[in-house]
């Protein structure tokens, strides 16, 4: 209740970042409805019918090997809202932990937030590109990638906010109640940075959209014969001139959900607890 | 300020120390024999012999760890399997490429993102403000690479106006004029960072707005304009000036995906081909000379912080 409260302040008056949540949620259908909404299987090769023009049957017009681009693209959708929740949970979930307990147990997290500290040297791309060569390429490693790198952040963000709730009255209090540690974190503070994790969790989404689309391009991503919007982009740019919509569409597509994420989380953060207001950065 | 000085060098120590640790373990963390890894699939066993002695393979891993640290700090990072030639001197042959490139992109930056940040706050809740905030939110959402293929289309193959891709060195024939090759793959890249310049302007413009000091300035009289430069955009730079190096963060990144778009000769593309080739002595010695420059650019970052803002460094 308490969440759909903070969407309703969050969204009010303002008419771009509700459009951006529409957007979303259509992602996200057409995601979980793939098999249904795609005309054709987005694997399906048909020589004869490579690099159509857009038109009927094939809306986005067909690639290369003749694979219909509308299907891949309702496909690359499945892709986007796998790539993007699987990395915010590993980055949630990694650095959230390592922040709290970081914060809380102040001995240990000294030395866990100086481990932190040293990987948020390596520059986000390069250490995505360093793992990744120890790596093979799949769905799942993409995933653990991206979540590792903006884990850094996560952490170092959650352990600024905890210390700040640490201090409260109402930690004390449950300490006074002989309250345990894992109850004081977890059922006392945790709750206090839900939204803001929520914010948190839409700007990992964006960034780890355009970080999976250049990795994608950059040939170190998803396996290539996995219909994602990078991979689209990535096979099909050297036909730039000659099929101009096999660009247009799949990159069209990654802009629109960036930015709409990215206004969503905007909106958010304006409406979260003040006091974490300059701990997240976004866009 | 001396003081500051010093204990910001001191913590950098074991920082760099740490990284230089996992920069080594990186060749150890790939499966198989590190010394056959480093050479490449070419090597003959008694290659692989040889450079197993003399890193000490076969001995225990700090030993190695002090072995491979000694020849960094005298400038040895190993050798390319597909260059044959010292790693250092294959990041050398790139560094002009990515230095002018880096160089260019913040020009570009400064040039865009500072007037429309401005502009963006002084205007604050009108359409001009909503247009450009909007506008740089759009900016940073977009793919580099695309972007790219973009302009490429438009400026290189229909109108002709720029080339397309490479790089010939300065002290090649066209001299000075050969920066126009880099005019296009620095605006890519200076697309989304100015975007993040803007907001981060605006913000903290709008931030100082509500300051004391900026109420008297109002208060006495002053223009809105000499109030808007005079008063609150200087203090407004000192949070984007400790955002430079969050930028050159961001700039390496996508100087990766850029220089591949552009087919630029500079490091970035260097990693991309480097992990394509399996050649690990480059990836680990670019990653190694990147880290560094990061924290010395990091360092530097909050040197100038603390003489633009002197509470930083009684903290």
């Amino acid at each position: 209740m308490n969440t759909l409260i903070f969407f309703q302040t969050a969204f009010a008056g303002r008419r771009l970042a509700t459009l951006g949540f529409l957007w979303l949620v259509m992602i996200t259908v057409a995601a979980l409805a793939a098999p249904l909404i795609a005309p054709f299987d987005p694997l399906e090769i048909d020589p004869v019918g490579r690099l159509a023009e857009p038109g009927w049957p094939n809306l986005f017009g067909t690639d290369h090997f003749g694979r219909d681009t509308f299907s891949r693209a309702v496909y690359g959708a499945r892709m986007t809202v796998i790539i993007g929740t699987g990395s915010v949970a590993v980055a949630l979930l990694a650095g959230g932990l390592i922040g709290m307990i970081s914060a809380y147990f102040t001995r240990l997290g000294h030395f866990l937030m100086r481990c932190v500290d040293v990987l948020m040297a390596f520059p986000a791309l390069l250490m995505a590109l360093a793992l990744i060569t120890l790596l093979e390429r799949s769905v799942f490693n993409t995933i653990l990638v991206i979540g590792i790198v903006y884990a850094t952040t996560t952490a170092r963000i959650l352990y600024g906010m905890t210390l700040k709730l640490r201090g409260e009255v109402f930690v004390d209090a449950a300490v006074c109640s002989g309250a345990g540690h894992f109850s004081i974190l977890f059922r006392h503070i945790l709750p206090n940075l839900v939204s803001p994790l929520l914010v948190q969790a839409s700007f990992i989404f964006a960034f780890a959209q355009l970080q999976a689309a250049a990795l994608d391009f950059l040939g170190l991503g998803l396996p290539p014969e996995v219909p994602s919007w990078g991979n689209m982009l990535s096979e099909e740019r050297i036909y730039v001139t000659r099929a101009p919509w096999l660009l247009i569409y799949p990159g069209m597509l990654i802009v629109l959900s960036v930015f709409s994420m990215n206004l969503v989380g905007d909106a958010l953060r304006d409406s979260i607890d003040p006091r974490f207001k300059d701990d997240i950065a976004g866009v | 300020m001396l003081a500051y000085t010093a204990k910001r060098l001191l913590t950098l120590i074991p920082t760099l120390l740490a990284a230089s640790i996992l920069v080594f373990l990186f060749v150890h963390l790939i499966p198989g024999d590190p010394a056959a890894i480093l050479l490449g699939d070419t090597a003959t066993p008694e290659e692989v012999a040889q450079l197993s002695a003399e890193m000490g393979f076969d001995r225990p891993l700090y030993v190695q760890y002090f072995i491979w640290l000694g020849n960094v700090l005298q400038g040895d990072l190993g050798t390319s399997i597909f260059f044959r030639q010292p790693v250092l001197s294959v990041i050398g042959s790139g560094a002009e490429t990515s230095i002018l490139l880096a160089s260019m992109t913040m020009i570009w930056i400064i040039l865009i993102g500072l007037p429309i940040g401005i502009l963006s706050a002084t205007k604050q809740g009108t359409w001009i403000d909503q247009i450009t905030s909007s506008g740089a939110m759009l900016a940073a959402s977009i793919p580099t690479f695309w972007l790219g293929l973009y302009l490429i289309m438009i400026f290189s193959v229909t109108l002709g106006w720029f080339p397309s891709s490479g790089f010939p060195s300065l002290s090649d024939h066209g001299g000075i004029t050969n920066l126009r090759y880099l005019l296009l793959p620095s605006l890519t890249l200076a697309a989304p960072n100015a975007a993040l310049i803007v907001r981060l302007v605006r913000a903290s413009m709008l931030d100082v707005s509500r300051e004391d000091h900026v109420r008297t300035a109002r208060a006495k009289g002053l223009h809105p304009t000499r109030v808007a430069i005079k008063h609150i955009f200087r203090n407004a730079l000192i949070a984007v000036a400790a955002a430079f190096g969050f930028t050159f963060a961001a700039l390496i990144s996508e100087a990766v995906v850029t220089e591949t778009v552009f087919s630029l000769p500079g490091i970035g593309r260097l990693v991309v081909q480097s992990i394509l080739r399996r050649d690990y002595p480059v990836i680990q010695g670019v990653i190694l000379v990147i880290v560094v420059l990061y924290m010395v650019v990091n360092l530097a970052v909050d040197l100038a912080y603390a003489r633009l803002d002197p509470r930083v460094s009684l903290k």
